[in-house]
């Protein structure tokens, strides 16, 4: 045996743990949740083909509702996540007493585990025993208690604040590191020509940190996008569906309903936006590495 | 060096020892809930004793993941022998081909209370064993009752009272006067079956034909959008166990729910009373929601006559008082007896909750049991939200019905 091909066995030898890994763990359920899409898969012993009979039903009325309100979800939740994280970033950067401590204080969303969390705000909201409905009640806002989970509107939006809250900590964090890593001498300067607190931000910390705030957003918009657990806990999709999203819909569907095929279906649709989101994603970071070599 | 007598013995002895495991059979059983209840344990042991070569080996499963999972199994083709279902699952699985039939003699349907049997059938013929049971009745806060000028000690006996005291309350207290659970939960659509049945109404009748969009159960909806202005503000928001709270906190005046509440209202300081459900304008007698979970057994395990043999034993007559008089004390009793008598004497408030069995009807048997109940708790979230009006929204639901029948 040649040299070069024992460096060649060696080295597939070496991809061999990681080839099987990801065909073990990624493509064959990738495969097979693909082939069951055209299936009418359900608790019958009996499969058979159905061709794009799963994909022209769920594309009804209903279903591009479901779309649209993932999408809103989504784009206010990440969009929140990056105003709020950059705001904090940028408070935990000021030379302040005690910045340790603030920066500690914002990590509990993020530690505390998630259920916990998602099961202490459904609490909070109740109309009841709530603290924001008691809070309202007691400084005069409104008159009688307030179920935020009961409407459409309110239970819309009170999902979206809870996501933020538990994803808010690691923007923070994400975006403080970048900000610690534009360089002082900058803003030293800038201040030496008389710029202001805000000129200096907008001109100097958001454009240093494009590249992370596009990373962050993607991650967290890859993340949102298949967010579970907080409206499942929340409110089930309800009422009258008004914050069903896609993945609640999916699982309606696939486990509630034991509709595998239909289920199926939904999940590649899924899985084909959160594609585009990647690459997007990594379009966007090879452009700005080509930006940062230039 | 071994002699031929020697290696037939040890081959005899190594062909016994890998047989041995073969004659021991075992049945599985998805066993829902935190921890298998005393009472099963023992009797476990006993059948098993009863029973040599046969071993009973529950698996505890939490009620969330219970049904899905042995559902699972049986769609992948692994099933267990047995598990416990909510018999309104049992349509579903039997059309499906995934449990097998569980025939009762005409002695065994006898031995329980009414209806409950209807609960378990399909096709004529039984598909499940009942092993648990609840009806629902209404429980008033006395205190509450008298703060609104009402007569603490006369609970509403119709829906109009029932809408007339709540109202009264509203307007003349400071708390809600009727607990109206409708969240996107099972519990949302059981309790509006208690108003179906407290009217005479039926969903679906024996031939599968889909009978919902009647008078009986028009008036049951509404009654619902009659009540909710009345009912604990946000009723979308809450399930059947958070409006038990808010009535276990002193701060509304009527709910309906099971007899779990009597035993948590012994620990507060509420007098409170529990009656039979209220009739609506239809209803023949007092009526209720006559909810089963049953032990199914399914098909492919390999010991399905064994373990119909195990189900019936341990849903007997002997091991059910034992259990239901145990750990699963918040259970309505499934058959009539000397025991129930002796419970209805020691806790009268019992009572209700035996009345409304005559009367009552099961959770309806649908193939696509989940697409039914999405389909009625949309029906009573519109209602009570005010997004449609109830005509429009029952004939809507009963058309989305037929898909899933």
């Amino acid at each position: 045996m040649t040299q070069s091909r024992a460096a060649w066995y060696f080295a597939w030898a070496l991809l061999a743990p990681a080839i099987i890994y990801v065909l073990v763990i990624v493509a064959w359920p990738l495969v097979e949740t693909v082939r069951l899409s055209f299936t009418d898969a359900s608790l019958r012993k009996t499969v058979n083909y159905v061709g794009w009979e799963n994909y022209t039903r769920i594309f009804d009325r209903d279903f591009a509702e479901i779309i649209l309100r993932t999408f809103s979800w989504t784009f206010f939740s990440v969009l929140l996540k990056m105003v709020i994280g950059m705001f904090g970033a940028v408070l935990l950067n000021c030379a302040v007493p005690g910045r340790n401590l603030f920066r500690i204080l914002t990590m509990p969303p993020w530690i505390v585990p998630m259920a916990i969390g998602i099961f202490m705000w459904g609490w909070m909201y109740n109309g009841q025993f709530g603290m924001i409905s008691g809070l309202l009640q007691r400084f005069g806002f409104v008159d009688g208690p307030v179920a935020f989970l009961a409407y459409g509107n309110t239970a819309y939006w009170a999902t979206i604040v809870t996501d933020v809250w538990i994803g808010v900590p690691m923007v923070t964090i994400y975006f403080l590191a970048a900000i610690q890593a534009i360089p002082r001498d900058l803003y030293e300067a800038a201040w030496t020509d008389g710029a202001s607190r805000w000129y200096r931000f907008r001109r100097i910390t958001v454009p240093l940190m494009a590249p992370a705030i596009i990373t962050m957003s993607m991650l967290s918009l890859i993340a949102t996008f298949n967010s579970f657990d907080i409206i499942w806990i929340l409110t089930q999709g309800g009422p009258s569906g008004s914050t069903t999203t896609m993945i609640i819909d999916t699982y309606q569907t696939a486990i509630g309903s034991k509709k595998y095929g239909q289920g199926a279906a939904r999940a590649v649709v899924i899985c084909i936006f959160l594609s585009l989101f990647c690459l997007a994603y990594f379009r966007m970071t090879r452009k700005l590495s080509r930006q940062e070599k230039v | 060096m071994t002699t031929p007598v020697q290696k037939s013995l040890i081959g005899a002895m190594l062909a016994s020892a890998t047989a041995l495991p073969a004659f021991a059979q075992d049945i599985s059983w998805i066993y829902c809930g935190d921890k298998i209840d005393p009472v099963h344990e023992q009797y476990i042991a006993e059948w098993e004793a009863a029973n040599e070569g046969w071993t009973v080996t529950p698996e505890v499963v939490g009620w969330a993941q219970c049904q899905d999972k042995a559902t699972t199994l049986a769609v992948a083709g692994s099933p267990v022998a047995m598990a416990y279902v909510g018999s309104r699952t049992l349509k579903e699985f039997a059309l499906n081909e995934l449990i097998v039939p569980v025939p009762m003699s005409e002695e065994e349907q006898a031995e329980y209370y009414p209806n409950i049997v209807d609960t378990v059938t399909f096709q004529g013929t039984q598909w499940g064993v009942p092993i648990a049971f609840s009806t629902k009745a209404l429980y008033w806060n006395k205190d509450i009752f008298e703060e609104a000028g009402l007569d603490p000690e006369t609970p509403p006996e119709t829906w109009e009272e029932t809408i007339d005291f709540a109202r009264q309350i509203t307007e003349n207290t400071d708390y809600a006067g009727y607990g109206l659970p409708a969240k996107t939960m099972d519990n949302t659509m059981h309790q509006f079956l208690h108003w179906v049945y407290t009217n005479n109404g039926q969903i679906i009748d024996a031939d599968g034909n889909i009978v919902m969009d009647s008078p009986e159960v028009l008036a049951a909806l509404q009654a619902y959008q009659d009540i909710t202005p009345y009912s604990v503000e946000g009723a979308t928001a809450y399930e059947q166990n958070e409006m038990r709270a808010i009535f276990l906190d002193g701060t509304v005046g009527m709910i309906q729910t099971s007899v779990g509440a009597a035993f948590l209202l012994e620990d507060t300081d509420i007098d409170w009373g529990v009656a039979d459900l209220p009739l609506g304008p239809d209803a023949e007698g007092p009526g209720t929601l006559l909810i089963t979970d049953s032990l199914a057994i399914f098909d492919g395990s390999g010991v399905e006559d064994k373990a119909i043999e195990f189900a019936k034993f341990i849903t007997s007559p002997e091991v059910q008082e034992a259990y239901e008089a145990g750990g699963a004390a918040s259970l309505t009793p499934l058959r009539p007896g000397r025991a129930v008598d002796d419970m209805l004497a020691a806790g009268p408030y019992w009572q209700p909750f035996i009345d409304g069995i005559e009367f009552g009807g099961p959770e309806p048997l649908f193939t696509d049991y989940r697409g039914f109940q999405n389909v009625m708790i949309e029906m009573v979230q519109s209602v009570v939200t005010g997004a449609a009006e109830p005509e429009e929204a029952l004939s809507e639901a009963a058309a989305e019905l037929e898909e899933y029948k």
